[in-house]
């Protein structure tokens, strides 16, 4: 269903020009890069100073609220191209192991949300009195670096993986997806898959 | 005479990749924290905190994530020097990259410490901003180019 889905996606006609223009893609890959850099330092400060490593001086209060609005456009923004580039090519994406496990670590980053905003960022002025930080608060702070890390790593990760033409072949001609739908995908992902992928990533 | 010399990085398919992360952490810290100062500078976000203030305090990460940035970029950069130094987003990727740390260390500062009419401190932050950008754009630009400058007509 999935990938029925991302063959759908990448051949509507919006993402097969996306994929057509051979500039557009590392455009929307540096601006993807640009915002990572212009809002990364947002999220590795919050977590630092919920470890107490970095801006000691200021209130927990002080990061947590007044980054929560800088953070959620830097989070669109770089979540608006990671989109673009997955849909361009969605069924490539598809089989990438790096990709999957991109996509893990977002839903674990929902969860850290689910768990964590009401104990801990809901609670910052609760924090600036404590004396010290309370172990939940450093969990916190641990857990959504890691995240973060390794959602950036994986990211890098996604240009390793050669996509299995075959396996994209194989796959089309076995689903038992309707005519239509096979038709249009296997110009697009052979084209894809040949022509347009950077050297850096062959 | 040629010296023949084998870069470990090259013996482990795992190295390039590993430092091209250490790399993206290194700028994340570097210029993010550039950047929080200079939103600030256009007013947005920390607004508790004077621009100088903020600089003061971030300035340590901002050079520990230069350290790592420049240093991994080095790194990576001596995995294939020629293809390097004759690929014209590289190029263009140093040029930047001089301009922006130039910038950020004069212009940038006196205006972050001393204060600057509105529209100068505007101006400032949003060159700053644009000079970073440059830079990551043409680190990702050095992979997309295929082929790259002509070794015989250097």
């Amino acid at each position: 269903m999935l990938l029925s889905f991302a063959q759908f996606i990448q051949n509507t006609p919006f993402f097969i020009a996306l994929r057509g223009s051979g500039y557009v893609y590392p455009i929307i890959l540096s601006l993807h890069m640009v915002a990572i850099a212009f809002f990364g330092a947002m999220i590795l400060m919050t977590d630092m100073r919920l470890l107490g490593l970095a801006m000691r001086s200021y209130p927990v209060s002080d990061l947590i609220d007044q980054l929560r609005v800088p953070k959620r456009v830097g989070f669109t923004l770089i979540a608006t191209c990671g989109v673009l580039m997955a849909c361009a090519k969605a069924e490539e994406y598809y089989w990438n192991d790096w990709f999957r496990l991109k996509m893990v670590l977002l839903i674990l980053v929902g969860l850290h949300a689910l768990i964590f905003r009401s104990r801990v960022y809901n609670r910052a002025a609760e924090l600036d009195r404590a004396a010290t930080l309370p172990a939940g608060a450093k969990l916190a702070g641990v857990v959504s670096l890691l995240l973060w890390i390794s959602i950036a790593c994986a990211g890098r990760g996604i240009g390793y993986i050669e996509p299995p033409l075959e396996k994209i072949h194989a796959k089309l001609f076995a689903a038992p997806a309707p005519a239509s739908v096979m038709a249009a995908s296997v110009v697009p992902a052979a084209v894809v898959s040949v022509g347009l992928l950077p050297p850096a990533m062959k | 005479m040629l010296i023949e010399f084998q870069n470990p990085l090259n013996s482990s398919a795992l190295a390039f990749p590993i430092l091209e992360c250490i790399h993206i952490v290194g700028f994340a810290l570097s210029i993010g924290t550039i950047a929080i100062v200079d939103f600030r500078l256009l007013d947005f976000g920390m607004r508790h905190q004077t621009p100088a203030q903020l600089n003061k305090d971030m300035s340590l990460w901002t050079i520990v994530g230069l350290a790592i940035m420049v240093l991994s970029g080095m790194m990576l950069y001596s995995s294939d020097p020629d293809m390097y130094y004759l690929n014209w987003a590289f190029l263009l990727k140093m040029t930047f990259l001089v301009l922006a740390i130039v910038f950020n260390y004069t212009v940038h500062r006196g205006v972050v410490l001393s204060g600057a009419s509105p529209g100068r401190t505007k101006l400032v932050a949003c060159v700053s901003l644009a000079l970073w950008m440059c830079v990551v754009f043409g680190g990702i630009f050095i992979g997309f180019l295929n082929p790259t400058l002509d070794i015989n007509k250097v």
